[in-house]
């Protein structure tokens, strides 16, 4: 709650400043705000504080997981003046639209009530909406905003329907006091009410981006400002997943195996169709929109199995997914800042020149594709024990097999950089504090790798 | 004191790492020098300990650190300090310490004398590692490491492809005996879930003799030991080696690493005795070995082939030892051999410097007199190897011989042939090499001169060894005290009293076997002697020679044989793997899965059509779908 109000006054007085013209204090303003409402955040640990009569609940989940919203906050505006290199403007409005994701994001980890969940993916949806349109003059962009727009208000229709019925129903937006109806139904619960949860979940699909529900993220996340895309395929990703697991493990908790068997098609389909359609893309910005689809068919998994560490994994899972593709994003958009392309051949003899940049990337991509000893595999290896604990040895297969597909294409820009004949590329000028941002981050997804359980017993 | 036992292997890993990063910066004996400080520490550590556990101290076990540990097994690295590798410490850096002196004069001229002084001390690492470690995985990390040192230096000189093919069988020979070593490390933790000596064979005292567990483990132990001291069949990579520079073969290939095979038997003495088998197998091998590489020595004219042969033969000997049982004879026999074995490859490395890379025989002659410190060292060598008294060879080869007879009079016999066959072919050796009159006529541009300093020096030290080297084990017949089994009785007693035969010797047949040898020993010398000095029968040319002599000159044939039975089976085997089976079903089978893959790939992006109409359509579908399949089912 604290880093709620905190974030909100950041992001006013972020507007003030931006409409004084005060550019130069907006980054720094916005930092300190930044790390002042992650300590706020996590002031509250181990305390589990319920506020406005159980709407919204600072328990260590939705600590946990606000934090990573917070952290990638940060790392977004620690690459923002390397995107909006040569703007004039102090582009407060954008600054602010983050900020309100992020508030929107925190809601989403922890609410109490259906209606602060609405709330709260509204405020996280809407500023995608115009954050994904934020380059005015670029017909893709708007195109891209257009789109998500569409494809989600009928997305938020059938989840706001859902809602509907399941109060309707129930009688509550309470998440225990629906849960407490559930069991109060001893196994005869209202086909209506079934309804509503199903079209709950398929909301929910839609903004993790599940098959077939994803339909409108490639175009979204090619035609989105490209910090943008990279803001909201981590922000948009960790909420959306804290917001599923809570409704799951806590109003629905009952009912979780009536839902395994559709949750676990659309887990399958997602990472298959998520990996072999990003096999095909020599579009990196592309590519990463696929994978980012197959990476929440892993994340499903999570969701299927509910182990007893189901929550712990999730976070490290999350976390190392957000620490890897962000930087990658960092490297891509130096490249396209550069290059003006998002193509692999821009990556041609990167590691000779750039070495750094070369070098931050490969381990992005190897911790994404699960390569050990990176965070990303330790994130997939506790995932895949979880899930095969759990009786899904089938679902680890498909799992294993998507990640084999994977190592395809997220290997295309390292081996372009390392290891391609033709002509390298010029060099690339870059900061040194570029350089050191991407080394700090390449360092902390080596040490997760070997680090891991300092992260998954925190739940 | 034990507890610092891992300082020992800690310096000469500096020194590797120190010369090796440095190589192109240090100048002149500098890396030599300092390569040779990081082996002279640890020999004085080594003799502290050692002095240490003559005067009583308990062995130890010292643990570094808990290395693997997953489920019931549990490997530490850790270190055994104890009688048995207390004297190989001594071996190892008292021997190595020396070489890396003599070699310092010896490479100077060398353009890789800092490659070569790093290799040598990362040997000197991993034959430590060998000696100390506590466990079977820490003895077979260095046992590959020694492997390792060992082919980087036989093909020392990479750019002659003739030695880099020689580092190469080396190597390969070796990883076929390896392979009977891992096989068995895996079958020891299948045994006794663990490959700590101390468990092993604390538990290994409840096993019956002869099950076919431990006859398995420890013919595959054997297995590593024949490939690592070059026994039949997996022996013609030692010849082979000698392609290195001679300190190396005086080092790796003569006093240490070989001997390795030696000292994991004598180590696991506890379990080889419960495998007659197994022993049986030791000594048909060993003698074999001893008898086949001593009569190719007879006839060979390379200086250093005839020590590499002679080397081959006197490790068969030891392990006519072990199979019968007198481990401690193996291992006196392994001490004095490492130092009048070093001292004849120091000294025949002095010969082939004093001629300018000579190393044929044929070629020599007449050196008495031109390089007199060389000769005298080069006889006390020869005079220790042929089982002379008093020099050390001939209590150690007594041990040996003693034990042989023990195991039967056949093994006896053939160990006493295999003995006069060191005598003759060593004094041919020095009497074609030093007697006579020089063959070829000296190049006045490149004297004839003696070794500086910095090779005779620790010749001599060598030297003095291998005369007094065998006064730790002179029998009580001799009025000794046999100190050496003493010495080692914690280690070799039970196995010993274990496998003792019948009644002991009585006094006077002990004193029959000692002479009968040494006279026959004595009639060879003056064989050769008459032979090469008195009626100088040296043929210059190929000579017409016996089906007999000709086999024996080359060597059996073996090589040949190995490259008809076994090397052109195995290429055209991989060819047709390679070009069958890889190319034409598993290239292609991968190939076509990737492609398929690619495939999908490229027609699944058709979905996306980029048109919202089509996307919302497909979504209701699914809705409709998803609600249809869940509610009426």
């Amino acid at each position: 709650m604290k880093a709620i109000i905190a974030l909100s006054i950041l992001a006013v007085l972020n507007m003030f400043f931006g409409v004084r013209k005060m550019k130069k204090v907006l980054l720094p303003l916005i930092f300190i705000g930044l790390i002042i409402t992650m300590i706020l955040n996590i002031s509250d640990w181990g305390k589990s504080v319920h506020y406005f009569n159980e709407m919204f609940i600072a328990d260590n989940f939705s600590i946990a997981f606000s934090s990573v919203l917070i952290l990638i906050g940060i790392l977004i505006f620690m690459f923002a003046n390397i995107y909006y290199k040569g703007v004039e403007r102090p582009l407060e409005d954008i600054y602010a639209l983050i900020l309100f994701a992020i508030i929107g994001g925190i809601v989403m980890a922890s609410f109490g009530n259906l209606i602060l969940f609405f709330v709260g993916l509204e405020t996280l949806s809407i500023s995608f909406y115009v954050l994904a349109g934020s380059k005015k003059f670029d017909i893709a962009s708007n195109e891209a905003a257009m789109k998500y727009f569409l494809t989600g208000s009928f997305a938020t229709g059938f989840l706001l329907f859902g809602i509907a019925l399941v109060y309707g129903v129930s009688g509550s937006f309470n998440l225990e006091a629906i849960n407490t109806y559930i069991l109060g139904c001893n196994g005869n619960v209202p086909m209506i009410f079934i309804a509503g949860m199903l079209l709950i979940f398929i909301g929910m699909s839609f903004k993790i981006a599940a098959v077939p529900f994803h339909f409108w993220s490639p175009d979204v996340y090619t035609g989105s400002p490209t910090l943008i895309t990279a803001f909201m395929t981590t922000a948009g990703k960790v909420a959306s997943i804290a917001a599923f697991y809570r409704l799951i493990t806590i109003a629905f908790i009952s009912l979780h195996s009536e839902l395994t068997t559709t949750l676990t098609v659309i887990a399958v389909l997602t990472i298959i169709v998520g990996n072999l359609s990003a096999v095909y893309q020599d579009n990196l910005k592309r590519m990463f929109a696929y994978s980012g689809v197959a990476q929440s068919g892993y994340l499903l998994m999570a969701l299927i199995v509910l182990g007893p560490k189901s929550a712990g994994i999730l976070l490290f899972f999350v976390l190392s997914y957000v620490i890897a593709t962000i930087t990658a994003f960092a490297v891509l958009m130096l490249i396209r800042e550069e290059r003006g392309t998002f193509f692999i051949p821009a990556f041609r003899g990167l590691a000779k020149n750039n070495p750094v940049e070369a070098f931050a990337m490969a381990i992005a991509m190897m911790s994404l594709a699960g390569i050990p000893p990176l965070a990303g595999f330790m994130a997939k290896y506790n995932l895949f024990v979880l899930t095969a604990e759990g009786g899904y040895t089938w679902l680890v297969v498909v799992a294993v097999i998507g990640s084999m597909i994977s190592i395809y294409f997220y290997f295309k820009p390292i081996l372009a950089s390392y290891f391609s004949e033709g002509e390298p590329q010029h060099k690339i000028e870059s900061s040194v504090n570029f350089k050191i941002n991407i080394l700090v981050l390449s360092i902390l997804m080596i040490l997760l790798g070997f680090l891991p359980q300092v992260i998954i017993n925190l739940l | 004191m034990f507890e610092y036992i891992w300082l020992v292997p800690l310096f000469p890993l500096i020194g590797f790492l120190v010369i090796f990063f440095n190589f192109r910066r240090l100048k002149g004996v500098t890396a030599g020098v300092l390569a040779s400080i990081m082996v002279f520490i640890p020999f004085v550590i080594s003799l502290f300990f050692f002095f240490g556990l003559m005067n009583g101290a308990e062995a130890k076990t010292v643990e570094l650190f808990s290395w693997i540990s997953f489920n019931k097994l549990s490997i530490p690295f850790s270190f055994l300090i104890d009688r048995l590798s207390g004297l190989m410490l001594l071996i190892v850096t008292g021997v190595g310490f020396l070489i890396h002196v003599y070699s310092i004069g010896y490479m100077k001229e060398d353009a890789g004398f800092n490659r070569f002084f790093s290799y040598m001390n990362l040997f000197v690492f991993f034959m430590l590692l060998l000696v100390l470690g506590s466990n079977y995985l820490i003895l077979f990390i260095g046992w590959e490491g020694v492997g390792l040192c060992s082919y980087l230096l036989i093909g020392f000189w990479f750019k002659n492809q003739e030695f880099n093919n020689a580092a190469k069988k080396a190597f390969i020979m070796n990883r076929i005996g390896d392979l009977g070593f891992l096989l068995a490390l895996f079958m020891l933790i299948h045994q006794f879930g663990t490959l700590n000596f101390a468990e092993i064979f604390s538990k290994s005292s409840a096993i019956p003799v002869g099950t076919f567990s431990i006859t398995m483990i420890t013919l595959l132990l054997f297995a590593g030991a024949v490939g690592k001291s070059a026994q039949i069949p997996l022996f013609t990579w030692l010849p082979d080696a000698m392609a290195g520079p001679t300190p190396v073969s005086a080092l790796i290939h003569a006093a240490t690493m070989v001997t390795a095979g030696v000292y994991m038997v004598a180590r696991s003495n506890l379990l080889f005795v419960l495998a007659p088998v197994t022993l049986m197998t030791i000594s048909v091998i060993g003698i074999a070995t001893a008898l086949m590489a001593g009569s190719i020595a007879l006839f060979q004219n390379d200086i250093k082939k005839i020590l590499a042969y002679s080397t081959v033969s006197q490790l068969g000997l030891m392990f006519v030892a072990l199979g019968s049982g007198a481990f401690t004879g193996a291992m006196f026999h392994l001490t004095t051999h490492a130092f009048f074995k070093a001292l004849l490859f120091l000294a025949a490395g002095s010969v082939i410097h004093a001629l300018h890379g000579e190393q044929d025989i044929r070629k020599m002659g007449g050196l008495k007199d031109r390089i007199p410190v060389t000769f005298w060292l080069f006889i006390i060598g020869s005079l220790a190897i042929s089982g002379i008294p008093p020099f050390a060879g001939f209590f150690s080869k007594d041990m040996i011989l003693i034990g042989a007879f023990h195991s039967g009079y056949v093994l006896w016999v053939l160990s006493v042939a295999a003995a006069l066959m060191t005598a003759f072919y060593m004094f041919r050796l020095l009497f074609i090499v030093f007697w006579g009159k020089a063959a070829v006529a000296a190049d006045p541009k490149h004297p004839v001169h003696e070794s500086p300093k910095s090779m005779t020096i620790p010749m001599s030290v060598l030297a003095v060894l291998s005369i007094i080297g065998g006064f730790i084990g002179v029998p009580a017949l001799l009025g000794g005290s046999d100190r050496i089994q003493v010495f080692l009785a914690p280690l070799f007693s039970s196995s010993e009293a274990f496998l003792k035969h019948g009644a002991e010797v009585s006094e006077s047949s002990e004193i029959l076997l000692m002479t009968i040898p040494l006279l026959l020993i004595l009639g060879v010398i003056f064989l050769a002697w008459s032979f090469y000095v008195k009626n100088r029968n040296i043929e210059q040319e190929e000579p017409e020679r016996s089906f007999l002599g000709n086999l024996l000159y080359r060597k059996f044939y073996v090589d040949e044989l190995y490259d008809t039975i076994v090397q052109k089976p195995v290429a055209g085997l991989s060819t047709f793997f390679h070009d069958t089976i890889e190319v034409k079903v598993i290239d292609r089978f991968v190939n076509q899965t990737g492609n398929l893959v690619v495939w999908i790939g490229k027609n699944i992006r058709y979905m996306q059509t980029g048109n919202v109409g089509a996307y919302l359509f497909f979504m209701v579908i699914s809705i409709i779908l998803i609600l249809v399949l869940n509610l009426f089912k």
